[in-house]
């Protein structure tokens, strides 16, 4: 089955991957931006005191994690014309893809930003600083760290989740490996090559994400550690 | 970056081992023989396509032109024809079902083309059909001439898009496919005006014209495409037998008679 020539007929054929691969990483790294405005807005509202924020919060990711991607792709892409709003095949993609993986970031950064302790808080206000600047300054620089790492999972996620995108037919990689495939039925050197092109587009997040962490870390320890130290020497034993 | 390509080297390892193992085994010539002993014949075909293979939701029966003919070959091993399973699979689906041994073959409007046969083998014809659009009837869209510059909806896997692509570059125009999953998928595509042609085999867009009386299906045909009953490379012993069977079949004018019982008017072998 694995013979030289099934690999030349690949390789002839390769604008075909290209093209796939080059609307995958413009469909993903539209999404991506979208997902992150959405998920650290509504991550936010899950934690200001203003009630109505709170509830739009927590709808959104209550909606968006739990009913399936692909039926939300399937409501954009055949529903909606229906009322009359036909949206192009890559926004109906990006859309779908920045909302429901924005649902999961806005958790991420709600979980991060709870798990600095109470302390910083009364510290900080202690301090004289107000709500939003102890947002600014304490919190937050503290809940990137945090939640970096389940971050990073979701925007690995995000790429391969981007295969919605062949159902609905985006012509993204996966479309398009699915149509040369079953065109030749060469299944085995077609899907073999897919994985790897996905491999070579999350291998590298990942790996920038690691650097990432160890920077942060880095940071943390010239700058955060002085504070944490002299924090913990005010809390009483 | 070193630790990440190593880390990606040992995955593309990986991927083409499990590739190679796949690929290997079955082959030989005791096909037959492994279905004897099994003691029924796996079966590939359609669940949707009326009159060819379709499963009847009143009886859970798969019915049709294929079924028919698949059963056939079960009586030629066995002499006993109901003696077989059917397993539903789509353009997508058959071809690995077949290499994997999970089917024994394949009868699902499988069009031979030469591609093809560099894959699997192929039985002789026993249905040729031609391509079809079918439209929404306020379109105003009477043939493929009407097409040029618009989308038309097509199966994944099959070759309808190209074969499309072909005439419409003979009249001068240009045609845009999107392949979907299925055929309901193509149909729901067409009444929401993201495609606005469903294209196959004339014999399938009658089960769907069918389904939306706004829709209306354009009598011109684009390709002749033959069906064929397809077997694993190397399995040349089931090739050869379900080739007698379609030639039988033929001369015997069972299969012309299995036409007009399933109301298929497409025509038989060229």
């Amino acid at each position: 089955m694995f013979e030289l020539w099934q690999w030349q007929q690949l390789f002839s054929d390769w604008r075909v991957f290209a093209a796939g691969l080059g609307q995958t990483i413009l469909a993903s790294g539209l999404a991506l931006v979208l997902s992150l405005v959405l998920g650290v807005f509504m991550g936010l509202f899950a934690l200001v005191p203003l009630r109505a924020l709170r509830w739009l919060n927590r709808v959104y990711v209550e909606v968006f994690q739990n009913t399936p991607l692909l039926v939300q792709t399937f409501f954009l892409y055949y529903g909606l014309p229906h009322a009359g709003i036909t949206l192009p095949v890559l926004a109906v993609g990006v859309i779908a893809l920045g909302v429901y993986t924005g649902a999961y970031i806005a958790e991420i950064v709600r979980a991060g930003v709870q798990a600095i302790p109470k302390g910083q808080y009364e510290a900080a206000y202690s301090q004289g600083f107000g709500y939003w600047a102890t947002m600014r300054h304490i919190i937050l620089p503290q809940a990137i760290r945090v939640a970096l790492p389940p971050l990073t999972n979701q925007v690995v996620n995000l790429v391969k989740n981007s295969q919605i995108l062949a159902l609905i037919p985006g012509y993204d990689l996966m479309y398009q490996a699915d149509s040369w495939t079953q065109q030749t039925l060469l299944y085995q050197p077609g899907y073999v090559t897919v994985a790897v092109l996905y491999l070579c587009l999350t291998l590298p997040l990942a790996h920038l994400a690691r650097k990432l962490e160890r920077m942060l870390a880095r940071g943390r320890a010239e700058e955060v550690r002085p504070t944490v130290a002299r924090a913990s020497g005010s809390v009483p034993a | 970056m070193k630790r990440g390509s190593r880390w990606l080297m040992a995955g593309i390892g990986v991927l083409l081992a499990l590739s190679l193992t796949a690929g290997c085994g079955g082959g030989g010539g005791g096909a037959i023989a492994k279905i004897k002993e099994r003691g029924y014949l796996k079966v590939g075909v359609k669940a949707d396509v009326l009159g060819f293979g379709y499963k009847n939701p009143d009886t859970g029966q798969f019915e049709g032109l294929e079924i028919d003919i698949a059963k056939a070959v079960a009586k030629k091993i066995f002499g006993d024809e109901s003696k077989v399973e059917f397993t539903p699979v789509t353009a997508k689906t058959r071809t690995g079902l077949l290499d994997s041994g999970d089917i024994d073959m394949v009868a699902a409007t499988f069009t031979i083309t030469e591609e093809r046969k560099k894959i699997v083998d192929f039985s002789p014809v026993y249905y040729s059909d031609g391509i079809q659009l079918l439209v929404m009837k306020d379109s105003g869209i009477q043939s493929l001439k009407d097409m040029d510059g618009k989308t038309i909806g097509v199966s994944k896997g099959a070759d309808t898009g190209q074969r499309l692509k072909d005439k419409a570059q003979e009249l001068g125009i240009t045609v845009n496919t999107a392949e979907y999953e299925t055929y309901p998928e193509i149909l729901t595509a067409l009444e929401a005006g993201r495609v606005q042609a469903m294209a196959t085999d004339g014999s399938i867009l009658k089960t769907y014209q069918a389904q939306d009386p706004n829709t209306v299906l354009l009598p011109d045909k684009y390709s002749e495409e033959p069906y064929g009953i397809a077997t694993k490379k190397g399995n040349d012993d089931l090739r050869d037998l379900v080739a007698d069977v379609i030639n039988e079949m033929k001369q015997s004018g069972e299969l012309q008679k299995l036409y007009e019982k399933w109301g298929l008017t497409g025509g038989g072998s060229s």
